[in-house]
């Protein structure tokens, strides 16, 4: 309840404010989100990736 | 023969709506006209109130006798009250309410403030998908990875000496790569910026002291400059006399700039520079 008050005043109450942190929200779930997928992209071809497997290739080469 | 005539009267029910009085109901007929000739008029008007209306009986008087009829009329078939709005339910003043109390919200404020989060995720939401919508469409007119790669030089760094310029041919136009000294480095990094044409630090043009990447085109007129000469021991402009020092920055002639920095990057692991 007091929670949802301090919400309103301070967020909902101007609509200047409101509309800045909409765009600041969609600013800041922008980066999470591109985050997020990255990390599950990168966790899901754990393995597949070049950037995982090349140092095996950059290895062998400086033996050869 | 004789004939007898039987007479009998009747009186066929009503075929319009009879009014209480007995009178029948003609909306458009006006029964309380007079002749406008007429000079004396009996008050209001209307049917007179001392004489019974034609209707219900007349009073004759033939050659001989009095005669008066009375006409008995039977009950009109319609109902003479009619109730068009029928008021046979009982009206409640209110009737049954359900009990809403448990549904209504205990807060308001709690309710309000959630309707203002959901239309600021809408909002939050439908932003993030515009700008990514607009992103995409734009990135569509940008060149493509493979052009890009095609646009990029690589030059092997190990095989330019310290003290030494290397010219190369990056999107039709020269580029300069110096391995410059410490000596060198030095001497760009001291020099006085007010004396500068275009107040440049050293250690803005370079990402690496020791090596200098920038583009070989006068910014004068867009000649190539001549490598370790000129008066600063850097690059001379022979079309008309513009003088770099060790840092390509422009100290005499014409030139209004120093000498352009091109976008490059250091391949560590592979020793080798990428302009583009």
């Amino acid at each position: 309840m007091a929670l949802a008050n301090a919400f309103y005043n301070t967020v909902v109450k101007r609509n200047s404010v409101f509309v800045t942190s909409i765009f600041a929200g969609a600013f800041a779930f922008n980066v999470g989100f591109d985050i997020a997928v990255t990390s599950f992209w990168d966790r899901w071809n754990q393995g597949k990736q070049w950037k995982d497997i090349r140092s095996k290739y950059i290895q062998e080469e400086s033996d050869s | 023969m004789a004939s007898y005539a039987v007479r009998k009267s009747i009186n066929l029910a009503p075929t319009v709506r009879a009014l209480p009085n007995g009178i029948p109901s003609a909306p458009r007929l006006n029964l309380a006209a007079r002749a406008p000739s007429d000079g004396h008029g009996h008050g209001a008007a209307g049917p007179r109130s001392d004489v019974p209306t034609r209707l219900t009986g007349t009073v004759t008087s033939p050659s001989v006798g009095l005669v008066s009829r009375t006409f008995v009329a039977p009950s009109p078939t319609t109902h003479l009250h009619q109730r068009l709005i029928h008021t046979s339910v009982a009206a409640k003043d209110a009737p049954q309410v359900p009990d809403f109390a448990p549904y209504r919200p205990k807060d308001e404020t709690t309710n309000r403030a959630m309707s203002y989060f959901m239309v600021g995720s809408l909002g939050v939401l439908s932003a993030s998908v515009a700008q990514s919508t607009i992103t995409g469409f734009l990135e569509t007119m940008a060149a493509s990875a493979d052009v890009l790669a095609l646009a990029k030089a690589e030059v092997e760094l190990a095989s330019i000496p310290e003290g030494k310029n290397v010219i190369i041919k990056w999107r039709g136009k020269p580029v300069f790569i110096r391995h410059r000294t410490p000596e060198e480095i030095e001497e760009a990094r001291t020099v006085d910026l007010k004396a500068l044409r275009d107040p440049q630090r050293d250690e803005d043009r370079v990402k690496k002291p020791e090596w200098l990447v920038m583009l070989g085109v006068c910014t004068h007129l867009g000649c190539v400059p001549i490598g370790e000469s000129g008066d600063y021991g850097g690059w001379f402009c022979p079309c008309h006399g513009s003088h770099y020092d060790i840092s390509g920055r422009a100290r005499k002639g014409p030139a209004p700039l120093n000498l352009e920095i091109p976008p490059y990057d250091f391949n560590e692991a592979d020793g080798k520079l990428i302009v583009g």
